[in-house]
């Protein structure tokens, strides 16, 4: 960043001694306008020593995907960002069979199961039951009285939102792959740690009478941020960072407005 | 000295070992079946819910709990296939051979769950009935028989059986169980259980309006009997009729699948999806064909929603589910378009949006529809149960006690086959995950 050509220095007006065109030791006062000693690159030193980063929704060590990063300036957006309540994709996957204390595959090994009784059926069945649970949990936590004429008009277009804290809330989830013993989910949510998505795996298992713990969770999507959006660990370079930026300035900008007029 | 190491972290080899060592636990087999159960909610000092604990508890310190908020587990022996919530009382049956096939719970001060006998005086019977009780059919041939379905009203309950006609017991004061007013009748401890058997073709649904009974037949007609001072009975006059007879108007030589009444206005459903209604209308429930209140001949209702494939009738509101899924209500109460629809006579949609449809599920539809005497009730084809309306007594069972104004989704543990709903109780019967 410090190598960037930098802004041109500040110019003033000032008044210089120079010598009177008619010769001979009287000295006039000329105006001209010369930089600033005060700007110039050795007095001032390089522009940036240190950049603020502030960091979005938190992402596990064991977790992947969209990672959120506000630089300078842009923290204020974070802010504004997070008080907009928007949701984030993840895709988990899942392995049955196995029950371990931190619901990963990592974790010590408390219980194994059998699962061949599970079908691609009966999963759909529990995550029906979870979406529609959790659905009557974003009714109640977004603070409205049920008996007003506008609740029932934002339940109709589905905008019903908890816009305050609330507890974890899934308000999507269905089943991308469904091989035993291994299932990949696709899950949107609000307000959520990536250890209650495991959970949730685990819990998957224990309502289809067997055990399930979590391999993989990878976010995919964090309000307007996608994985397309994102830059690889090849890409994390200035050009393609402004690049990025640039990029969803619009995307960020328009959301704000919608959300928070 | 050197003989014991002491014990590390344990390395990948001896976790692979101990993984492999560990027994492995069997919760459900692959044939393992899914149970049918029943939950029971709303108004229980009637007995009618069937869990005597509630009415009379068997401690001494706790407390009767008059109203169960949310969906409680009623524990039956065998596979309920049919129930019907009345006015303070239930009835449940099975569609076995065995020979108790019906029982029933609730009040019992007209007899309408058959005469039971008090273990205290063996010539008296229960007044309450705070257990599912079995009630003793008088049928020709009890282990071959089986019960369809049964339908409950104010104070009288009809039983379908497949070979053996309508049996109907209860309060008889308006001709409503089919046989002739006997002038000061006392109904209570009665043992008189009436069978019906004369309709042009085997009877496929009975409906039980407040103080009226409605039969379908196979081939279509609709009989009628019982009160008529509201023209609910639909034979074009308002005295009672104690003896079922044909319907005509509108309805004359349509085949009608299905009809629906539970307060004084009764709903028919044609096989090409149109909608007769007669009865009551001083709720607009017929005001779009006509101004009158009381409609005592069955009128053919243009609505232009396309076909109807299932319609129910409550107190004051009416509801229809068409082929495409949609639902559609209209009548006086909570409609469940908000607080601000409180009466119309067109039939206005309720959006899908509000029973789970959304672009993640978009296969997702009702299925079935239901109605009380003032709530509501919609099944959607994924086993979830949508309840509005007025939470008389907390019969929605959404654990609050307030009235709800749109579709409200009822947590039951299990998927939702059938619900039955009464004046301040509902039965549901559920299958488990």
């Amino acid at each position: 960043l410090n190598a960037a050509p930098e802004r041109a220095p500040r110019q003033r007006v000032r008044f210089l001694p120079s010598p009177a065109p008619e010769g001979g030791g009287a000295v006039e006062l000329v105006a001209a306008s010369v930089p600033v000693l005060a700007d110039h690159p050795l007095v001032r030193g390089p522009r940036f020593r240190k950049l603020k980063i502030g960091a979005g929704h938190r992402l596990d060590v064991k977790a992947s995907g969209v990672f959120v990063l506000g630089i300078g300036h842009g923290n204020k957006l974070l802010s504004d960002l997070y008080n907009c309540h928007l949701t984030k994709v993840y895709t988990v996957g899942g392995l049955f069979g196995k029950a371990t204390d931190d619901f990963s595959d990592t974790g010590n090994l408390i219980e194994k199961t059998t699962f061949d009784h599970i079908t691609r059926e009966k999963l759909e069945r529990i995550l029906a039951v979870i979406q529609g649970t959790n659905q009557k949990a974003l009714l109640m936590y977004s603070n409205i009285d049920m008996k007003t004429q506008e609740a029932y008009e934002l339940a109709v277009k589905g905008l019903i939102r908890p816009m305050g804290k609330s507890p974890p809330i899934i308000t999507a989830i269905r089943c991308l792959q469904f091989a035993l013993p291994e299932f990949q989910l696709e899950i949107h949510c609000l307000h959520e740690t990536q250890q209650y998505l495991r959970k949730v795996v685990h819990e998957i298992g224990l309502e289809l009478k067997s055990s399930a713990v979590c391999t993989q969770v990878r976010r995919t999507r964090d309000g307007v941020f996608t994985v397309d959006d994102a830059l690889p660990r090849t890409q994390w370079n200035l050009q393609s960072i402004q690049e990025a930026i640039r990029n969803c300035q619009l995307k960020v900008e328009t959301e704000l407005e919608k959300t928070l007029a | 000295r050197g003989f014991c190491a002491p014990a590390g972290p344990p390395s990948t080899r001896q976790l692979r070992e101990a993984d492999e060592a560990a027994p492995v636990f069997q919760y459900a087999g692959k044939a393992a079946r899914r149970k049918d159960r029943v939950f029971v909610w709303g108004f229980s000092y009637s007995g009618a819910l069937g869990i005597p604990s509630f009415v009379k508890p068997d401690a001494g310190w706790k407390k009767p709990r008059r109203i169960q908020p949310t969906p409680y587990r009623l524990e039956t022996e065998d596979k309920i296939s049919s129930a019907a919530c009345g006015y303070g009382f239930t009835l449940l049956a099975s569609n076995t051979r065995d020979i108790t096939k019906v029982w029933g719970m609730g009040l019992n001060k007209d007899s309408q769950l058959g005469f039971q006998r008090s273990r205290r005086d063996q010539t008296k019977a229960y007044d309450y009935v705070l257990e599912p009780s079995p009630i003793p059919l008088p049928l020709q041939k009890p282990q071959q028989t089986r019960v369809l379905q049964v339908s409950c009203g104010r104070a009288h309950s009809l039983v379908l059986t497949d070979s053996e006609g309508v049996f109907t017991m209860g309060n008889n004061s308006y001709g409503q169980c089919g046989r002739k007013v006997v002038e000061d009748e006392i109904y209570s401890g009665s043992h008189l259980i009436h069978q019906l058997k004369e309709f042009d073709s085997r009877v496929v649904q009975v409906v039980c309006g407040q103080d009226h009974s409605l039969f379908r037949t196979k081939k279509g007609s609709v009989y009628a009997c019982g009160w008529g001072a509201d023209g609910q009975t639909g034979l074009g006059h308002y005295n009672i009729t104690s003896v079922p007879t044909k319907l005509h108007g509108d309805i004359a030589g349509v085949n009608i699948i299905q009809v629906s009444s539970y307060g004084d206005c009764c709903l028919a459903v044609s096989d090409e999806g149109d909608v007769f209604g007669w009865g009551n209308s001083e709720y607009l429930q017929l005001a779009s064909v006509t101004e009158t209140t009381q409609v005592n001949v069955p009128r053919h209702l243009p609505f232009k929603i396309g076909k109807v494939k299932e319609a129910a009738c409550g107190g004051t509101g009416n509801i229809v589910l068409t082929e495409e899924g949609n639902v559609f209500v209209w009548g006086y109460g909570i409609l469940g378009k908000g607080p601000n629809l409180t009466e119309t006579a067109e039939p206005e949609m309720i959006p899908p949006s509000l029973f789970g449809w959304s672009d993640f599920s978009p296969d997702t539809r009702v299925a079935h529809v239901r109605c009380g005497l003032s709530q509501f009730a919609a099944l959607t084809n994924r086993g979830e149960l949508f309840v509005w309306g007025k939470n008389l007594r907390g019969c929605l069972g959404t654990g609050r006690m307030e009235d709800q104004y749109f579709p409200w989704r009822v947590t039951v543990p299990g998927e939702v086959l059938d619900v039955a709903c009464g004046v301040d109780h509902m039965v549901s019967m559920v299958r488990s995950f």
